[in-house]
């Protein structure tokens, strides 16, 4: 506690994304409230979703799998936490129940004479979880030769047994 | 006991690039500490401090023998770096690239269809 960096200002924890969607804002807000209709569009392309459970009310959870386009599982627990039709989403984000990289973000939908506005605003657990999930696309691009090489070497470690 | 790994240390440990070499040079195969310090040109207690960071995480596990410690990979911290392969904002950019598409078919859907 000898300076004020053991305090993380929210701002160094955020990530914010904003979009404008063709369309009315009544028909975005809707393309969030059930399972079939996140399956059309939540996740890069490439990915399917398959839906354990959804329950779309604060405190409801959305359990699912992301699928890649490699077919590599990736479960996602999603807890709605507030939710105010058509405006704003508030939910947390993690891997599994307690999850302790889980983290919340607030999706607000504004009208923009008949298109919508969509601002995505993620809070993060600390400043170093924001820069590696903000920038680690570079980050992981540097990695990611080692680790289709790490994989590929696991694959044979797996196939002799070893 | 040791903590918990995270997702966000598993980052950490691969985002630096002499741990990068590390884990490279191991996938041929077991190596001595001393070894890999020298092969990658640091010091024994530099070497030392990142094959902690990486066991820690799973990226690599440790045999000991004799005074020697032994490393090699290990596959527990791979799929963790998967999961958020691509990128937040990405991610976001993406799915909402989908989602006005598919707000399209619903408009399309909903002036079709009288009841909306």
């Amino acid at each position: 506690m000898q300076t004020d960096e053991s305090i993380e200002r929210e701002e160094d924890r955020e990530i914010v994304t904003t979009r404008v969607i063709d369309g009315p804002r009544h028909l975005v807000f809707r393309a969030w409230t059930e399972a079939r209709h996140l399956a059309r569009w939540f996740g890069p392309r490439g990915f399917t979703t398959t839906t354990h459970a959804f329950e779309f009310r604060p405190g409801g959870v959305w359990e699912f799998e992301m699928h890649g386009p490699d077919g590599t599982a990736y479960p996602n627990r999603i807890e709605w936490r507030e939710i105010v039709p058509p405006e704003r989403i508030t939910f947390r984000q993690g891997g599994h129940e307690n999850d302790p990289d889980a983290f919340e973000s607030t999706v607000t939908f504004a009208d923009r004479a008949g298109r919508t506005e969509i601002t995505l605003r993620a809070l993060l657990n600390s400043k170093a979880q924001r820069d590696y999930l903000a920038e680690h696309y570079r980050a992981v691009e540097g990695g990611r030769e080692t680790l289709e090489q790490l994989e590929e070497y696991v694959h044979e470690l797996g196939s002799v047994g070893s | 006991m040791a903590r918990a790994t995270t997702t966000s240390d598993v980052f950490n440990a691969i985002a630096e690039p002499q741990r990068r070499r590390i884990l490279t040079l191991l996938r041929t195969g077991e190596r001595p500490a001393t070894e890999i310090a020298t092969a990658v040109g640091l010091g024994a207690s530099p070497t030392s401090k990142h094959l902690r960071v990486l066991r820690e995480v799973g990226l690599v596990r440790v045999r000991e023998e004799g005074r020697q410690r032994h490393y090699a990979l290990d596959a527990r911290g791979l799929n963790e770096v998967h999961e958020w392969t691509g990128g937040f904002e990405r991610f976001w950019s993406e799915s909402f690239d989908r989602l006005d598409e598919y707000v399209g078919e619903l408009q399309r859907m909903e002036s079709g269809d009288a009841d909306g």
